[in-house]
């Protein structure tokens, strides 16, 4: 099985990466719309998107290290 | 005025121009690789990005590049602010006005945008950070140092693990053991779901919380790293050997050209994670200071 381990971890983390990637695109498409219906209110929702895409990526994060671990 | 902008335009653009000129001047040497067999020679391991070897040890501790680059992002950052605010003067210089915006931009964005009126006491360790960090991942694109030192995990785990301290200790002082209590039996939960909620948060404040603090600011960099070496080094590597491969090494200003696009998105990418750190860092703080929010 060592042979093949590094090629499963790949596929672990591309498969840990699809989640985090829909979210992260989901928070960025809502603070876009968000942003362009209320220009006035751009920072703070920039400041929150940062924030969402940060916590989103936790996931895809774990999955870089497992790939690191295995 | 318009002389002086083109003026500056063209220093930038000489600034980019320069960049390939001397990595063609002076190739990276390709390790063990017999252009002659085959041109696409396989990197040893992708470790050897990140390893530096010793150059000198002061009583047993090896002291290597990546130490000394990180001896000098903080020399920089101190001579910084040093150089901006030694004087303070009504009418700053375009230096002072340009620091006095970026520490206004850590003070009001961050440390009191986020945490509120009290966040102005962790303004320091804020701005620190944010300087700290952001040299340090400007290194990477810094011609002759073309090393993020925040690529090597200890110092964003040294870093993390400084902020997690800060934002444990903070809560405590501030909530007596009703900071811990908050957390693994959270109040605004309905009773059933408190047990399952309060595991939930306990893990994720006190484990995931430093855990990807760190790995979101070190992959980032290892990867524009790894990025920025294959493009730019395959590139100069095709060209350099144009006389083996004849035609072929057309591909390499392809590679080129990439390798220059990621630069200027490494660049964006450098001062991204720099504020995210920073960001999340006064986040932390701030649900400790005010933790039934």
């Amino acid at each position: 099985m060592e042979e093949i381990s590094g090629a499963l971890a790949l596929i672990g983390y591309g498969l840990a990466a699809i989640g985090p990637g829909i979210g992260i695109g989901i928070v960025a498409g809502n603070a876009v719309q968000a942003m362009a219906r209320q220009p006035e209110a751009a920072g703070m929702v920039r400041t929150t998107m940062f924030l969402g895409i940060a916590f989103t990526e936790a996931l895809a994060l774990i999955g870089f290290v497992l790939f690191f671990i295995a | 005025m318009r002389t002086g902008r083109i003026g500056r335009r063209l220093l930038l653009g000489g600034f980019f121009l320069l960049i390939p000129v001397l990595l063609i001047l002076f190739p990276p040497e390709p390790h063990h690789c017999d252009p002659a067999q085959d041109i696409i020679c396989r990197p040893e391991f992708v470790n050897d990005l990140f390893e530096t070897p010793t150059i000198f040890s002061i009583g047993g501790f090896a002291v290597n590049r990546a130490m000394l680059l990180m001896f000098l992002a903080a020399f920089v950052a101190i001579g910084l602010l040093w150089f901006a605010f030694r004087r303070p003067r009504v009418v700053p210089t375009k230096f002072g006005a340009a620091m006095e915006a970026v520490v206004g931009f850590v003070r009001d964005e961050i440390a009191i945008g986020i945490i509120g009126p009290s966040g102005a006491k962790y303004l320091p360790y804020l701005l620190s950070i944010f300087l700290f960090i952001l040299i340090g991942n400007l290194f990477e694109v810094t011609p002759f140092i073309n090393f993020p030192i925040t690529s090597r995990m200890a110092i964003p785990a040294f870093l993390s693990v400084v902020t997690y301290l800060i934002f444990v200790i903070v809560g405590f002082a501030k909530n007596g053991l009703g900071y811990l209590g908050g957390i693994v039996w959270p109040k605004s939960v309905p009773v059933g779901l408190r047990p399952l909620v309060g595991l939930i948060e306990f893990v994720s404040t006190f484990l995931i919380r430093p855990l990807t603090l760190a790995v979101r600011l070190f992959a980032n960099l290892v990867a524009g790293h790894v990025m920025l070496t294959l493009l730019l080094a395959s590139g100069v590597v095709f060209i350099a050997h144009a006389g083996d491969i004849g035609a072929r090494a057309t591909i390499g200003i392809g590679w080129f050209a990439l390798g220059m696009a990621i630069f200027l998105f490494e660049i964006v990418v450098a001062l991204l994670q720099a504020y995210i750190f920073t960001l999340l860092s006064a986040v932390y703080i701030q649900t400790s200071v005010h933790p039934e929010h």
